[in-house]
């Protein structure tokens, strides 16, 4: 049996390879951002950011059940007081450190998606994400949704916005051109030692003909030069961003505020970027998880709320969608150590002036479970394929490659 | 799709022949990845002696103790500096008169892929670097036994917290499905029994302890066998599944021989077949890859992308300066790779993974940094152009063939070449600060050739 790992390490000198972007790009140009089809659903300029929840996000401490006596009876020590729960209805409410959100919910401007997951679930950190970032349970997967995507829209300007010591995700791969992962402008430029302005072009033409592509066989040596093709071209482009964003709504001072707010700084530069894909790690919470797992929850609300407000107040409200996802949700009851193993189904969160705000589905059984793990009743690909066909304005069945029916995730 | 590799004369050893002559591009690929690439001395002893005195020398290794290594690492266990701990590591790399021990130490490393972000203990970290060290070529039964109990582990998957009656599955399930078999080949049930064999360790004032009042002695049943095991007996039953000596052996495969030249289950078949019956001698199976027909084959030359740790460490060995490794652990953060903070328990993807629009750049610039004498963080301890006078290399043809040489055995399309050798004679010409002396500007001309020089593609790969 291979998984995407082993394909990748087996066979990157074919298809693989072409997976991570074989043409030359024609993202970020001018015409990207140009005046869209009004009549095309989803084609008005919107705007998407994927937030990946890295580890596996407790679903049950962050969308949390707290009028169901079997919740308090599955956390013994990891259980939420009510007072103190963002209550959403009568029935859950959102983790206390959560109070962002819970304000963007009185705005109309948060969907919970409840029970999401897909059939015969992998509790493996890392065939389970591959398969969230393919949007496939086949076994072998080398391309992801949003790199599929992209084949549909291939001028849609997209980045990764990474952290230090993050590598690329598979959900990117797959699209025409390789999408430009960014940690900081100020080091997204190629530097010279050079005597002379004169001298820097000759230097920089010179490193930049040594990438050319020559050979039309997928090869690594192909990779690095489309790689590096891509990369000075974006490179070019992101010199005329400006260096000091001044943001209309505060950031707070987190890893992942920065990404977010440097996702705002590039909106704002007018690029043609329209989609971002960030990470938060860490939600892997096996042993004493009350306090991690709160921080980070404070981070992810926090974050999201911040620049939901920023573009908001830049009037940008209506065209901006944040979602996350993590590769499963945790065991519903707790373990020995004050933490959770792994389980299924979870919650996924969506901000923006669009979405239909309040719950979507129900919470999943506390009685009725499976191994222990929570069962899903919504599958992930109904929530991308409202995102695609409804937002993005792609055809959901070329990305999935199977009809799934959109969730109703978004005001009509 | 490439053809199909006989997987008998894969492995057999490599004989020069008139077909496939001992030179200098052997030479290179041995110690890229035997190593972190290869001196200039080395590369024409290396000519010179042949393939297998030079894979006995780098088998063999030399001493490597160290009393400035020994002497820091005290104070990074007093301090608890986990920072302090990655330039100790990059320190010894670079130094060591055992590159391949240090090379493979890595390779445990990402494979146990345990972070300090969690264990917070520099002295844990140092410890289960020692273990793998010590068994960075003998025995994997034995380091699969011991990193089960080492202390950074016993935190970093949560052993230590994990109690008869509500065990926590994280070592169970990640010895299955990273250390020893890869997923697939057990099921949710076995982790969950496994769980509960290793629980009952503690740590307690900073020693891993074994408590019995906190074990699960009863019957649990594990890849089909039933019996009251616990850890070790876990341990042996995963070592014993047909799958675990091809798990490591394609593990190896994809570090030493290529990462994009596939290696089906034919091929691995003899690696794997000499792996279980030498009772998982790796040190024996390191040997047989390296002195292997396929390891110097054309077909897995440069089919790997250099790692951040092997493109600065190439780097900086080839212009045999020592420069100061607390700068370098940050740059190899910057360029996704923080030793001793891997960023999951798979470890780094490696691969194309390593290379995107932000890490490519980083890694222009940091070639740049070590090359210019400029930087405030690496100075003028790798200067290229004190090398090449080293060496005597004089006039700028003799120059740019000496750095190709150096960093890629002259492997270089002949347009590269000739553009790299018009550039140096125009930078002759160009108008440079008034007080410059004239070996100031010969100097920084062949400083800014070697830069160049990195830039190439070819340059990424290993």
């Amino acid at each position: 049996m291979t998984n995407r790992r082993e394909f990748l390490r087996n066979s990157l000198a074919s298809g693989a390879l072409v997976s991570w972007g074989v043409t030359v790009p024609a993202f970020l140009s001018r015409t990207a951002a140009a005046a869209p089809r009004a009549d095309r659903p989803g084609a008005k300029d919107t705007l998407l950011v994927v937030i990946q929840l890295t580890g596996g996000n407790d679903g049950l401490n962050t969308v949390i059940p707290y009028a169901d006596a079997d919740y308090a009876k599955l956390r013994p020590t990891l259980r939420q007081d009510k007072a103190q729960v963002k209550k959403i209805d009568d029935h859950v409410g959102l983790h206390p450190s959560m109070s962002g959100l819970a304000g963007l919910l009185e705005d109309h401007a948060l969907c919970v998606v409840q029970g999401v997951g897909y059939p015969n679930p992998s509790q493996s950190h890392f065939r389970s994400m591959d398969i969230w970032q393919a949007a496939s349970t086949a076994e072998t997967v080398t391309e992801g949704w949003i790199g599929k995507a992209l084949k549909c829209a291939p001028a849609t300007g997209t980045f990764h916005l990474t952290d230090k010591n993050e590598g690329t995700p598979l959900a990117l791969a797959g699209a025409p051109a390789r999408v430009p992962s960014l940690t900081a402008l100020e080091d997204f430029q190629l530097r010279t030692a050079a005597a002379s302005s004169a001298d820097k072009k000759q230097q920089r033409a010179l490193i930049e003909s040594a990438a050319q592509v020559q050979s039309g066989t997928p090869n690594l040596l192909d990779f690095v030069k489309r790689t590096a093709v891509n990369t000075y071209d974006a490179s070019r482009r992101l010199r005329e961003v400006a260096g000091n964003y001044q943001p209309k709504s505060p950031y707070p001072n987190t890893a992942l505020a920065n990404r977010l707010k440097l996702a705002a700084q590039l909106i704002d530069a007018d690029l043609g970027a329209r989609i971002f894909y960030v990470s938060i790690d860490g939600f892997d919470t096996h042993a004493n998880q009350a306090t991690t797992h709160g921080n980070l929850l404070r981070e992810l609300s926090d974050a999201m709320t911040a620049f939901y407000k920023d573009l908001a107040a830049r009037g940008h409200k209506d065209r901006v969608l944040l979602m996350t996802f993590s590769e499963f949700g945790r065991r519903a009851a707790e373990n020995g150590s004050k933490g959770t193993d792994h389980g299924s189904a979870a919650p996924m969160l969506l901000v923006g002036g669009k979405v239909k705000a309040g719950v979507v589905g129900a919470h999943p059984s506390l009685s009725k479970l499976e191994m222990g793990n929570l069962r899903h009743h919504t599958d992930f690909r109904q929530v991308y394929a409202a995102v695609l066909d409804k937002w993005l304005g792609v055809p959901s069945r070329d990305v999935l490659g199977a009809e799934f029916r959109g969730l109703e995730i978004l005001k009509s | 799709m490439t053809e199909a590799i006989d997987p008998r004369w894969a492995w057999e050893p490599y004989q020069p022949s008139a077909g496939s002559p001992w030179d200098i591009k052997k030479v290179g690929h041995l110690y890229r990845r035997a190593g972190f690439g290869a001196t200039w001395p080395e590369l024409e002893e290396g000519l010179k002696t042949g393939p297998q005195r030079t894979i006995d020398l780098l088998l063999k290794g030399g001493s490597t103790s160290d009393p400035l290594t020994a002497q820091m690492e005290q104070s990074i266990i007093q301090a608890n500096n986990g920072q302090q701990a990655r330039a100790w590591w990059l320190y010894r790399m670079l130094n060591s008169a055992h590159p391949l021990r240090e090379k493979l130490t890595l390779f445990w490393h990402n494979h146990f892929a345990t972070s300090n972000a969690k264990v917070n203990n520099a002295g844990f970290m140092l410890g289960q670097y020692d273990l793998l060290y010590r068994h960075a070529l003998g025995n994997f039964r034995q380091l699969l036994q011991e990193i089960s109990e080492d202390r950074a582990m016993l935190v970093w998957l949560d052993t230590s917290q994990s109690k008869k009656g509500m065990p926590n599955e994280n070592y169970a399930r990640e010895l299955m499905e990273l250390f020893s078999l890869g997923i697939g080949n057990y099921t949710e049930a076995d982790i969950r029994e496994a769980a509960r064999a290793f629980t009952g360790w503690e740590i307690q004032a900073g020693k891993a302890v074994f408590s019995p009042k906190q074990h699960d002695a009863g019957v649990k049943t594990v890849l089909g066998q039933k019996g009251a095991w616990a850890g070790k007996d876990i341990v042996r039953i995963c070592l014993e599944q047909k799958s675990a000596p091809y798990f490591i052996t394609g593990k190896l495969y994809r570090f030493l021989i290529s990462e994009s030249v596939p290696a089906p289950r034919e091929l691995l078949e003899p690696l794997a077949s000499q792996f279980r019956d030498s009772d998982y001698n790796f040190g024996a199976l390191v040997e047989t890859m390296l002195r292997s027909n396929l390891f110097f084959a054309p077909a897995v030359y440069r089919t790997r992308i250099k790692s951040p740790v092997e493109f600065a460490l190439g780097i900086a060995r080839a212009l045999e300066g020592r420069i100061g490794t607390t700068s370098l652990g940050l740059k190899l953060e910057e360029l996704g790779q923080n030793l001793f903070y891997p960023p999951s328990v798979k470890g780094w993807d490696g691969g194309a993974a390593w290379l995107n629009g932000q890490t490519l750049l980083l890694r222009q610039n940091l070639a740049l940094d070590l090359t210019s004498t400029e930087n405030n963080q690496f100075g003028r301890r790798t200067d290229p152009a004190a090398l090449a006078r080293k060496y005597a290399k004089q006039g700028d043809k003799e120059v740019v063939s000496f750095f190709l040489r150096l960093f890629l055995q002259g492997d270089v399309p002949a347009d590269a070449r000739a553009k790299l050798a018009s550039y140096q004679q125009q930078a002759r010409g160009h108008s440079y600060p008034v007080y410059w002396t004239k070996e100031d500007v010969d100097n920084h001309r062949v400083r800014t050739l070697c830069h160049l020089v990195l830039t190439l593609p070819e340059f990424q790969l290993n």
